[in-house]
């Protein structure tokens, strides 16, 4: 059960703008929800990934990618390169109270996404952390919030 | 200049992307949820939430900007400071101030459980409803923010207070 009211309407607005801007911006709906889903086992949100998973399914994302998603880095032929370095960059941006973003991750992203495309997926990393950071915060439970 | 000073400092480093550039539309949207995040919320709080979260994350650019504008708004010197440790020196704040770091290292480090149901409660002791749900959006507002600056390698020293307030 979620601990109290979510958000105030003008919050949720930008934090939902903010979420839409990115993925438009970064233009591959499959990789943005593998991306989101791998944040949000990161911060054990249960809300967003009950409500991403089912996103990610629909974009077409395949159950095997799903289901090794929490080894993607021993999943040896499951992810692209492409897809691999946005996921070792989602750690990084996601777990910054261990360490800075390493030299080697940033530019491996940097060599397969210009940088158009760069910035709009940290801007999605940093969106999925906030939605996550709301929803653990407020315990709210699966189902009961539309964003 | 005394001695000191007359050593030379290690080289400044360059930015790595200027993310705000290249995605107007996301840093449009970030100043817009800023703006709505810091409604209602006191400023002096409001700035020693963003030093301390952004001592977590260890964003070199938002601890320039946020420990200026703190002390631009009058805030001591000692409480910024004594941040990094504020868990042992909450005789330098008020008690609802403390239950606003409990919660704001806790909605921080997620990475490493939840947010435990005593800081939670406590905060809810000391904030409003209304008040508490804004103080958990600039919690994670200043996270967004420390992300863009730390992945980026936003290049801190250049702030001057009340810039970008």
């Amino acid at each position: 059960m979620s601990r109290t009211d979510v958000l105030d309407r003008e919050v949720a607005g930008a934090l939902s703008e903010l979420s839409a801007a990115a993925k438009r911006g970064l233009g591959d709906p499959a990789l943005a929800e593998l991306v989101v889903v791998r944040a949000s086992q990161l911060n054990h949100c249960a809300f967003c990934l009950d409500m991403h998973l089912a996103i990610a399914r629909e974009h077409g994302v395949s159950e095997r990618q799903l289901d090794l998603l929490a080894a993607w880095e021993e999943a040896e032929g499951v992810y692209d390169e492409r897809e691999r370095t946005a996921l070792a960059l989602t750690e990084a941006v996601t777990v910054l109270t261990d360490r800075q973003v390493p030299e080697g991750v940033y530019e491996k992203a940097a060599q397969h996404f210009d940088d158009r495309e760069l910035a709009h997926l940290i801007g999605l990393v940093v969106a999925i952390n906030n939605w996550n950071r709301v929803m653990v915060s407020r315990r709210v439970a699966r189902g009961e919030y539309t964003p | 200049m005394t001695t000191e000073e007359t050593v030379p400092h290690a080289p400044e480093h360059t930015p790595r992307l200027a993310w705000a550039q290249h995605a107007p539309e996301v840093y449009k949207a970030m100043l817009r949820l800023d703006t709505a995040a810091r409604r209602g919320l006191e400023p002096r709080l409001l700035e020693l939430v963003k030093i301390r979260a952004s001592q977590l994350n260890h964003c070199a650019f938002c601890l320039d900007m946020h420990s200026k504008d703190a002390l631009a708004a009058g805030e001591s010197v000692e409480r910024i400071i004594q941040l990094g440790a504020w868990e042992e020196s909450q005789h330098f704040y008020t008690e609802k101030e403390v239950a606003a770091l409990a919660l704001t290292d806790a909605v921080t480090v997620l990475t490493d459980g939840f947010v435990p149901d005593e800081v939670y409660e406590q905060a809810a002791k000391h904030f409003e409803e209304a008040e508490l749900t804004q103080l958990i959006a600039a919690i994670t507002v200043i996270n967004a923010w420390n992300r863009f600056g730390v992945t980026c390698r936003m290049v801190p020293g250049h702030y001057e207070a009340g810039k970008h307030q």
